[in-house]
């Protein structure tokens, strides 16, 4: 068995655990779905119904099997709580959710990556100590609390953005429409960038001082490489595949959603929509985002595999030999 | 300062004296509204007061309440609602089958004391089993006012006692063991949290050792249903019609799943719910209603705490807005007569508190829902702002009788339709439509509707603006059930294979129109997920044009 058909098995067990898990955490907690619908006008006969047209009165097996099959056709059903099919649900989420967490992973990134390595490059310098102060704050500082200050600066105090929500009410049409969504958007995003940034910086200025420090870069050193050709051509490559591996590790990230931010600022999201289906007990729902989440982080691992090995090819020479 | 803020809002909702004939209303003059979708509520606060919302509902927070009573661009109204929190026994247990006991534990709870430090004042003690806005409610009925002396005394009248430890020790002996008191996650209601707390202090005044079990809210109603608790709190949402007494307290709804939570199994008070349940008309129905309350009130088998008030806050940039004792200004009425107060017309904004859940009328339950479906969709009856009663909906008339033999009595409603209803696509509402959907909400077995078309034997439109429904049984409630149902067209409802699968607000209906196609004054145009929803003016509507 090769190394790639050995992965993929890997990957796809890992999938099938957590479909199984999914299937047995929501139904082991305690409550089922149709007890929250609390209403004097429903009688025990008209909850027995609701529960029939879910599909709830059925043995455990015939539902884990109709949720095996409605998962790996991408028919999560409907929603208990919307009544809306959940591909649905998410399919009007996700851009909102990919926008937003997507623009504040290529910011903080590339914040991060450039400061990271301006703080290598002079140790013990005014620049390194800056980043590693503003760094660790912004690794540490809670988020909620970050959002509301930057609410009511810049929301209510000196009302240069919109206070709420994606757009404006009515939406515009045509090109305004994207000049309104980005105004809509640029204050969470600063908000994690700002939040997001310090790790990649301290990541970032870690690993490149561990490689201006190895033996290579010293020998390029001492050959009378230009500094920037040192730093960028050669440290800054050899630290190109951990952060490759970064990227695309975090971007199950950009589908869960931040649901902090998006309560925060009223957006409509992923993030909100897991939260709001667990506490709902809305088995569907969950179960679909949950799914999807499990496919996209295990497609990631494999892909940051390979790419790895494309970026570096010893790992792939390794690998020959590992057979 | 509270109270006083409290007293102002009082007087503001007393003050429109003046009682719009809704019967001769004409409307809607807006043209386009907004439901805006803002969910926290420092951000509703803030968007009515930049005038980006025009109206807020369902304001809680007694601090909110007291900021916008210091604006003057903005109108608070307040009314009671019909809402009811209520701490309930288990009575198929011992000691809670006691009847003193349950007495004077009513006894040691200080309700006002609740009111006040709990909610500011912006709430209502409650000792009646239907709050004071419900048009059935019976002001005279045996209450156990804040007095721990008269509850020892009572219990003491009864052959109990207390021992070294103060404890309280049943006639037999027996010292009473400790029990659970189940109430929400604080951090799901921090009140309710709270107000359990000060009920297990007030019990374990009287010598009663109370914990508090905390629990998830599916967790709460799982043991409820299944009978597996001791004490519980818990709120409801009450209707106009005091039928939910039936649902509450009547023997045979006693059972798994079934709203008798405490298990009253009383045969005085059964005869008198079969009474209401079964109520030939208004005047039966209404000493019916009395009665029960009044043996509730002496039998205790939950205890009213509180109801809470409704609080609505609108701009006054409009005018026109209609409201009364019993209804703040968000209502339809209001949106067929509001206009800005000064200046050309301009689209209404309507804070929605919660993402509409599912703009499906066959299977919408959340409130928010339907103040959007309650504008897309009439009935054949509606309701009296001022005092709650039937006013005339889609039908213009209705009789109510009593037919069949001694053995077999039933219920015969007939509805005579208004000339000239539309669809807002155009096609004509007819009695078809009106049978046509009676018949589908029951053969489809909607659970929403279950209930109220379950006894309905036959229905029938022997001509276009006629329609006859049979229902088993006899009862003046048959008249609200049916009368209350969202009638949808015919054309539409045909192809409803499922309540659970139609996707009305996202089916193409043609002309821009969805399959969300009422007789409504206002028409669906579009629902932005996260960000409003919009309707316009149907100009078919039957209150229209503004001048006949």
């Amino acid at each position: 068995m090769t190394y790639w058909s050995r992965r993929l098995l890997g990957a796809l067990a890992v999938l099938f655990a957590v479909l199984a898990l999914n299937f047995a955490l929501f139904r082991l907690m305690p409550g089922d779905p149709v007890t929250s619908l609390v209403d004097p006008r429903f009688s025990p006969e008209a909850k027995e119904a609701l529960s029939r047209a879910y599909g709830l009165d059925r043995p455990l097996g015939e539902q884990f099997l109709l949720y095996l099959k409605q998962t790996v056709t991408f028919d999560f059903g409907l929603s208990f709580v919307s009544g809306r099919p959940v591909w649905q649900e998410l399919r009007d989420r996700l851009p909102h959710t990919v926008a937003l967490s997507g623009s504040a992973l290529v910011l903080a990134g590339t914040m991060g990556t450039a400061l990271g390595v301006a703080a290598a490059r002079r140790r013990g310098g005014a620049v390194e100590r800056v980043v590693l102060a503003a760094g660790a704050l912004s690794f540490s500082f809670p988020s909620f609390f970050l959002q509301l200050l930057l609410l009511l600066a810049f929301a209510v105090l000196w009302p240069l953005f919109p206070l709420r929500g994606s757009v404006s009410v009515p939406a515009p049409q045509g090109a305004a429409f994207i000049a309104d969504y980005l105004h809509h958007l640029a204050l969470p995003v600063l908000s994690l960038a700002l939040l997001g940034f310090g790790s990649w910086a301290l990541y970032v200025r870690n690993l490149m001082v561990k490689i201006l420090g190895s033996e290579p870069l010293f020998l390029a050193r001492a050959k009378g490489l230009p500094e920037p050709v040192l730093l960028w051509r050669h440290a800054f490559r050899t630290a190109l595949p951990p952060l490759l591996t970064l990227i695309l590790l975090s971007l199950p990230g950009l589908l869960s959603g931040a649901v902090i931010t998006e309560t925060v600022f009223s957006l409509h999201g992923v993030g909100r929509f897991l939260l709001e289906s667990i506490q709902g007990q809305d088995y569907p729902a969950a179960g679909g985002a949950f799914y999807l989440l499990a496919l996209v982080t295990v497609t990631s691992n494999v892909l940051a595999d390979l790419a790895y090995g494309l970026a570096d090819p010893r790992i792939r020479v390794d690998r020959r030999k590992g057979q | 300062m509270k109270a006083l803020a409290l007293l102002l809002l009082s007087l503001m909702t007393a003050l429109p004296a003046w009682a719009i004939d809704v019967e001769s209303l004409r409307g809607p003059r807006l043209e386009e509204l907004y439901f805006v979708i803002v969910r926290d509520s420092d951000a509703q606060l803030l968007a009515l007061e930049r005038g980006t919302t025009h109206l807020v509902t369902d304001l809680i927070r007694p601090v909110d309440i007291e900021r916008l009573t210091r604006r003057d661009d903005v109108v608070l109204s307040l009314t009671p609602a019909f809402h009811m929190m209520e701490m309930g026994f288990n009575l198929r247990r011992s000691p809670w089958d006691r009847q003193e006991l349950r007495q004077a534990i009513a006894s040691v709870i200080d309700r006002e004391g609740i009111v006040r430090d709990l909610f500011g004042g912006y709430a209502l003690a409650l000792e009646t089993f239907l709050p004071p806005i419900s048009p059935y409610f019976e002001e005279q009925v045996p209450r156990f006012g804040h007095d721990v002396d008269e509850a020892r005394n009572l219990l003491a009248r009864s052959g109990w006692s207390w021992d070294g430890s103060n404890r309280l020790v049943d006639p037999s002996g027996a010292p009473l063991e400790p029990v659970r008191l189940l109430s929400p996650l604080a951090q799901v209601s921090p009140t309710t949290a709270e107000l359990a707390q000060r009920l297990a202090l007030a019990m374990e005044s009287l010598g009663l050792p109370v914990t508090v079990d905390p629990l998830d809210f599916p967790v709460l109603v799982e043991r409820l249903n299944s009978h597996d608790f001791d004490l519980f709190l818990l709120a409801w949402s009450l209707t106009r019609d005091p039928d939910n007494l039936f649902s509450f307290f009547h023997s045979s709804m006693d059972v798994k799943n079934g709203y008798n939570i405490p298990g009253l199994r009383d045969a005085g008070l059964d005869a008198i719910l079969e009474r209401l349940r079964f109520a030939p008309d208004e005047t039966a129905a209404r000493q019916a209603a009395s009665e029960a309350q009044k043996a509730l009130a002496e039998l205790v088998p939950v205890i009213p705490l509180y109801s809470r008030y409704s609080v609505t806050a609108h701009s006054k940039a409009w005018t026109g807005f209609i409201s009364s004792e019993k209804v703040t200004p968000d209502n339809l009425w209001s949106l067929l007569s509001i206009e800005p107060a000064q200046g050309p017309m301009i689209p209404f904004r309507w804070n929605l508190g919660e993402e509409p859940r599912n703009l499906n009328p066959l299977a919408a339950g959340s409130a928010y829902d339907w103040q959007i479906l309650g504008l897309l969709y009439e009935s054949l009856l509606s309701v009296d702002p001022y005092d709650l009663s039937d006013r005339p909906g889609l039908a213009e008339s209705w009789t109510l009788e009593r037919i069949g033999e001694e053995d077999k009595r039933a219920t015969r409603l007939t509805f005579r339709l208004r000339p000239d209803l539309f669809w807002h696509d155009g096609k004509p509402l007819t009695a078809r439509d009106v049978a046509f959907t009676l018949e589908r909400l029951k053969a489809l077995e909607v659970p929403r509707f279950f209930d109220s078309v379950r006894d309905m034997a036959s229905v029938n439109s022997p001509d276009e603006r006629t329609v006859v429904v049979t229902m088993d049984q006899v009862s003046f409630w048959h008249l609200h059930n049916i009368g209350g149902l969202p009638i949808l067209p015919a054309h539409i409802l045909e192809k409803v294979d499922s309540w659970r699968d139609w996707q009305p607000a996202t089916t193409d209906h043609g002309e821009g129109l969805t399959e969300l196609v009422g007789s409504g004054p206002f028409v669906f145009r579009e629902y932005r997920p996260g960000q409003y929803v919009r309707l316009t003016r149907f100009d078919r509507y039957w209150r229209l044009p503004l001048e006949p």
